[in-house]
């Protein structure tokens, strides 16, 4: 199941984040999410170690068959696209946090099966 | 794939907004006109960048980047590629389109602007005409600007209209970015 969902700008700067569960709090998520961007890093800064996986757009291989990636990805393009939206600053837009909130619900749901 | 607009509509706006900071908001100050239409345009860039490198995998250099704003990215706002791409592989690029799309449909009249001047009447019509039709340019420029930047190459882009309908872009110091 998914537990949080995060976009991070291109300072490292948090943009969005979401959790799933009741369990965490905000900072401990964070810190998840900033960890978790060492592995990002490290598949970047290593090619060779990488190997064909670098030009994948989606650099975590978790359910490689699940198309939740790409719904994530149009519903953060169509939030960026909003005119008052300032690039870098949270994204505050309700209509992105249902999108993300629908997407995970039926990830959870496909995943239970 | 979305919605579509006509590309009248498009270059309706496109004249309007010229026509409003110049005449309007940024009256007599034409510099200041076309920072703000630039950084529009650099805005939309940004966005635009974003919206038609989401089915691709990430660019291996940055000049991966700058063929795609030549080939996918002019496409899909000019409906043609770049017609000529050179580089003098030390951060300049000159991006040439032999047909600028948004500018095929506007006149350029040389011979209505006589002003009576002791200088020379057609020179001085012809860079009326130039400073006129460039402001028009800024905000293609800036989509550019912004595109390159959402792609990790931050660099100036201006454009060179000296054989219209032919424009070149210029982007200047594209390599003082990232050095892994």
């Amino acid at each position: 199941m998914i537990v949080c969902v995060a976009v991070v700008g291109h300072q490292n700067n948090p943009v969005y984040i979401q959790s799933f569960t009741e369990a965490d709090d905000a900072l401990k998520l964070h810190h998840i999410v900033h960890c978790s961007l060492d592995v990002v890093d490290e598949r970047v800064n290593n090619p060779k170690k990488s190997g064909p996986t670098l030009n994948e757009t989606f650099l975590g291989l978790l359910y490689p068959t699940e198309n939740y990636k790409v719904r994530f990805h149009s519903a953060y393009v169509d939030a960026v696209s909003n005119p008052f939206h300032v690039p870098g600053k949270k994204i505050t837009s309700r209509t992105f946090a249902e999108r993300v909130s629908n997407i995970v619900k039926s990830f959870g749901l496909s995943s239970a099966g | 794939m979305g919605r579509e607009v006509s590309e009248s509509c498009v270059e309706s706006l496109l004249t309007e907004i010229v026509s409003s900071y110049c005449n309007h908001f940024y009256a007599n100050k034409p510099e200041l006109a076309a920072r703000r239409i630039e950084a529009i345009g650099y805005q939309v860039g940004h966005q635009l960048s974003e919206r038609y490198t989401m089915d691709r995998p990430r660019f291996s250099d940055h000049l991966e980047a700058i063929k795609f704003i030549c080939k996918d990215f002019w496409s899909e706002l000019f409906k043609k590629q770049i017609d000529n791409l050179k580089t003098n592989h030390k951060g300049t690029f000159v991006l040439q389109d032999s047909r600028f799309r948004w500018l095929s449909h506007m006149s350029i009249d040389l011979s209505s602007e006589s002003s009576g001047s002791a200088q020379d009447p057609s020179t001085m019509a012809e860079s009326k005409a130039a400073q006129a039709t460039g402001m028009y340019l800024y905000f293609p420029c800036g989509i550019i600007r912004g595109a390159l930047s959402n792609l990790g190459i931050p660099c100036a882009v201006s454009a060179d209209i000296s054989s219209l309908p032919a424009c070149k872009l210029l982007l200047l110091n594209t390599l003082r970015c990232f050095s892994r």
